[in-house]
């Protein structure tokens, strides 16, 4: 027993030395001697000579100059990987992608063949009328209790907007707790569906979103305002528009541009996706640089397909673009976007 | 697209398999002792050797270095605030958090309830992560070592601290540092700085602080190649950051995706060949080989067909309006109705198959292959999220740790697989009416009731705790998805746990974080405790159970094989095995199946809202 635990201990010893000292050392020196560069996190360097990030590690682009990466579940914080974790049935799942749908779908087929759909389901959110009833947003906060919820936490504007709405509704909020009970004092996010429910009622075809508007002192702020237009509508109320018109024939988008990957940091994008961001890329670009559209479009598809790789040259996948090195690669040729 | 989708699980099922022959040469070469070490490691080798030991020694002296590993793996994490190489300056993570993440460790399964990159210095993760990578993969690979010299019928079991050393210095060390040169090649970093602060290219968009300044993107690098090649090579699966080898760090390219999985598949694939050699019986260890390579394929095809070849259904159109019966006290009749309308497509164009929580560098099927291979030889690790699987994907990894003898991790696959074809044997004995034996000893009532503790360990060890915490508010507050798909959450947990896995559906609330988290998840200390325990029981069983056996086992008489005896290196016997295997399977995990992943396939998708 003694003479275990003493061979026990010397085991441990042995081997916190060699796995925890000699190993990591020797391939310490290795990876430093060798590839200097990966072995350091594969860090880029921009135009201005400045460390920009790191090539295996995506980063966030807004810009219309700039290809775009896809989405991110930790908003491209690198020091706390994470996925969604939304299961595909989970409702969350399919309303983060059409919220992500909605402003860039395009008609594929008709009349309005390569326009985008984003006017349209602006013009049915202001005739208020979804699967044949009126008041969408009270419907919308009705199918999903969770997302009129979620709106209500976004952002402390959105619940602060509803304690003053419930600050002039006291009746309504009585009500609630007396259909309540256990709740005697609601949160904010508690009667976001009597709140949205109430609120369609007054503002018929609005739904309240966030408006820069110059305050008193002359700075710009923004405040929460019924609007029957905007991102907001294009973006959330996407989906029910859809179940409205199924039949529409949709340009169909390319996967990976809207759903999550898995570390959260997939630095690649497909070339297909590329392609299709190319459009609004190069024309962005010309107009920034006064320059005829096709001549730069010609460029910048030169950049995208000089950077595409497929894993073993496209035997086990398709190709794809490093979002981080198409961009640099731009800033390079055409300077910094205004 | 064909070639695109199913090049790359052929190729690693062919790669590892003709890696398996001479490599279990070499193995098998070891463990007999047939070297002639370096002085230097022969003095270190001689320092250990405690002389031979029977099985009660060795079991004991397997358990004594397994609480000292224990111990210092608890100070390690402990006193992590005090320790050196850690500038950013992480504290101390919960205490029960600790509990878990050493046993989580010491039992080679890896379960993190804490992440990695948020939660760990770079003296934690080499001196509690890579130290009980090597450790504790040696540990069921002595197991298995000695299981074999039980069945061979030698006088002794050898020496617990020599194998040990013998796996270690000649195995693991040489391979890991084989396969890190790979990894740093591909891109993984390996250096001792922390962090990089870098102001991205487009400096507004990663957003602005409270103070209105530019946000700077923090990278967190470190010994990464160090840790990847022996979370790998030993089955371990434990990463480096949170999203382990889906991590662009971790994972870097194509190429490193498939050393990535190959290395976990290598020394399970060879150790089963090297069970045939030391016991002079190639024949039998083909036959074995080949049921545990059919049941991979399986599960691999079932995981690519329904993940890679389908799209996420939650975004596609469901035409025809569906009305579900459902139970309701308050309704007349006790059934409410529930009438879902058809849903409409969402434009997307789905060909890659179902890209939620996939990564694009890895090739087209890297991520359901990866996904079922790393249950089946129990490593853990994964390079998708397992949770936004298709529904009857999922199955497929759940299948893997369930049965936990397709290949199985560095040794205890092998055991585990043993068990089966005791009872396969038994029960084809009861059918003929004849004494049971294997490898020429008769099957007493002792083994079989051995063996039998041994197998149901782990589906009492899955099965009840699941089963507890779904009725109760630690299991129901845990999860993140609702429905069905959240039952699966909380089967997959306890699942990954008991067969040592350690891959599990990230969205269960599990994490405590550290000591001073003011918003940890409420459940995270019962499931830390939990799973805890259900990894300490379901590793140790399973390994003291059999080596029982094979020492009674061993002890007896051996006889010729006669014309009635039932010949183990035939196809017979495989197909007895594994019928036995998915017999067994079925009986005991079909109706939590059901529940599950086959429930949220056949419900209404999407669900709530």
């Amino acid at each position: 027993m003694l003479r275990a635990l003493a061979k026990s201990v010397l085991l441990l010893i042995f081997s916190v030395v060699i796995c925890c000292i000699l190993y990591p050392l020797g391939l310490w020196v290795i990876g430093q001697a060798a590839f200097p560069f990966q072995a350091n996190g594969s860090i880029l360097k921009g135009p201005d000579g400045n460390v920009v990030g790191s090539r295996l590690i995506a980063q966030p682009f807004t810009k219309d100059e700039y290809f775009q990466p896809r989405p991110s579940s930790p908003s491209y914080d690198a020091s706390a990987s994470a996925s969604s974790s939304l299961a595909s049935s989970n409702y969350a799942l399919r309303d983060r992608v059409a919220r992500a749908l909605g402003p860039i779908v395009k008609y594929k087929s008709g009349t309005k063949a390569g326009q985008p759909v984003a006017p349209d389901v602006e013009a049915w959110f202001q005739k208020d009328t979804f699967h044949g009833n009126p008041y969408i947003v009270a419907q919308w906060a009705d199918l999903h209790n969770s997302l009129a919820q979620a709106w209500v936490n976004a952002d402390p504007k959105n619940g602060a907007y509803v304690d003053d709405w419930a600050k002039v509704h006291p009746a309504i909020v009585a009500q609630w707790i007396k259909d309540n009970p256990a709740t005697p004092k609601p949160k904010a996010a508690d009667l976001a569906i009597v709140f949205f429910k109430e609120f369609s009622n007054a503002n018929p075809g609005r739904f309240p979103s966030g408006v820069t508007r110059t305050g008193a002192d002359g700075k710009p702020q923004t405040v929460i305002e019924p609007v029957k237009e905007g991102a907001d509508i294009q973006s959330i109320f996407f989906e029910m528009w859809r179940q409205d018109h199924p039949d529409a024939d949709l340009q169909d988008v390319p996967g990976d541009l809207v759903t999550a990957s898995a570390s959260g940091l997939d630095p690649h994008i497909t070339l297909q996706n590329a392609e299709f961001q190319l459009d609004r890329v190069a024309a962005k670009w010309a107009t920034d640089l006064k320059r005829d559209p096709t001549a730069v479009r010609t460029e910048i598809e030169q950049i995208i397909r000089k950077d595409a790789s497929a894993p073993w040259e496209g035997l086990i996948g398709e190709k794809f673009v490093n979002v981080l090195e198409v961009n640099l690669e731009l800033c390079k040729r055409y300077g910094m976007p205004p | 697209m064909f070639v695109q989708t199913w090049l790359l699980p052929a190729a690693l099922l062919v790669t590892a398999t003709i890696v398996a022959f001479p490599l279990s040469r070499y193995l098998a070469w070891i463990m007999n002792g047939k070297y002639r070490s370096l002085p230097v490691l022969g003095w270190f080798e001689k320092s250990l050797d405690s002389g031979p030991q029977d099985w009660k020694q060795y079991t004991g002296s397997l358990l004594i270095f397994n609480t000292v590993l224990f111990i210092f793996g608890y100070l390690v994490l402990a006193l992590q605030p005090v320790m050196p190489l850690n500038p950013d300056g992480k504290g101390m993570l919960f205490p029960s958090t600790i509990f878990n993440s050493v046993i989580s460790f010491m039992t080679n399964t890896n379960l993190q309830h804490y992440a990695g990159d948020v939660h760990l210095s770079n003296f934690s993760q080499i001196f509690f992560c890579i130290a009980n990578m090597f450790i504790s993969a040696s540990v069921g690979f002595c197991a298995l070592v000695a299981i074999i010299r039980a069945f061979r019928g030698d006088s002794s079991l050898g020496n617990y601290f020599v194998d040990m050393w013998r796996v270690l210095v000649y195995m693991f060390v040489p391979a890991a540092l084989l396969f890190g040169f790979i990894f740093v090649w591909q891109g993984s970093p390996m250096t001792l700085k922390s962090s990089y602060q870098v102001t991205t290219l487009e400096p507004t968009a990663m957003g602005t602080t409270d103070k209105g300044e530019v946000k700077r993107q923090t990278i967190v690098v470190g010994p990464v190649a160090a840790l990847e090649s022996i979370k790998m090579l030993g089955t371990n699966g434990g990463g480096f950051f949170g999203m382990n080898s889906a991590h662009p760090f971790e994972n870097p390219t194509g190429l490193s995706n498939f050393f990535n999985t190959l290395a976990m598949m290598v020394f399970p694939f060879a150790l089963v060949f090297m069970y045939g050699r030391m016991l002079g019986r190639m024949r039998h260890s083909y036959v074995i080989f080949a049921v545990m390579l059919t049941l991979m394929a399986g599960t691999v095809i079932w995981s690519v067909c329904y993940d890679t070849l389908r799209p996420n259904p939650g975004l596609t159109a469901h035409p025809v309006a569906r009305t579900y019966i459902i139970p309701n006290a308050k309704a007349p009749g006790g059934k409410q109705a529930v009438r879902l309308p058809a849903v409409a497509g969402l434009p997307l164009d789905q060909h890659l198959g179902n890209l939620e929580g996939k990564e694009l560098r890895f090739g087209t099927s890297a991520g359901a292959t990866f996904d079922a291979l790393t249950t089946d030889v129990t490593c853990g690790a994964v390079n998708a999220e397992e949770d936004s699987l298709n529904p009857l994907a999922a199955l497929s990894p759940m299948t893997g740790m369930w049965l936990n003898c397709i290949f199985g991790g560095k040794g205890v696959g092998m055991i585990n697989m043993l068990l089966y074809v005791i009872i396969g044997i038994f029960i084809a004995g009861q059918m003929v009416g004849r004494t049971p034996e294997y490898l020429g000893r008769k099957i007493g009532a002792r083994e079989v009731k051995l063996a039998v503790i041994a197998l149901l360990v782990h589906p009492l060890l899955i099965l009840m705790p699941t089963g507890l915490f779904s009725a109760t508010s630690w299991g129901l507050k845990a999860v993140s998805n609702p429905g069905a798909h959240g039952f699966s959450q909380m089967l997959y947990q306890f699942s990954s746990a008991s067969a040592n896995n350690g891959s599990a559906f990230d969205g269960l609330g599990v994490t405590f974080g550290f000591v001073n988290n003011p918003n940890p998840s409420p459940t995270a200390i019962p499931w830390d405790i939990a799973t805890g325990l259900v990894m300490l029981f379901s590793r140790y069983l399973p390994i003291i159970a059999p080596i029982a056996m094979a020492a009674f086992l061993g002890a007896k008489k051996a006889s010729p094989a006669g014309l009635g005896t039932l010949r183990d290196d035939t196809a017979t016997f495989g197909f007895l095995v594994l019928g036995t295997i998915l017999i067994v399977g079925a009986l005991l995990f079909l109706p939590v199946a059901v529940l599950g992943p086959i429930a949220e396939h056949l419900g209404p998708i999407p669900f709530g809202g």
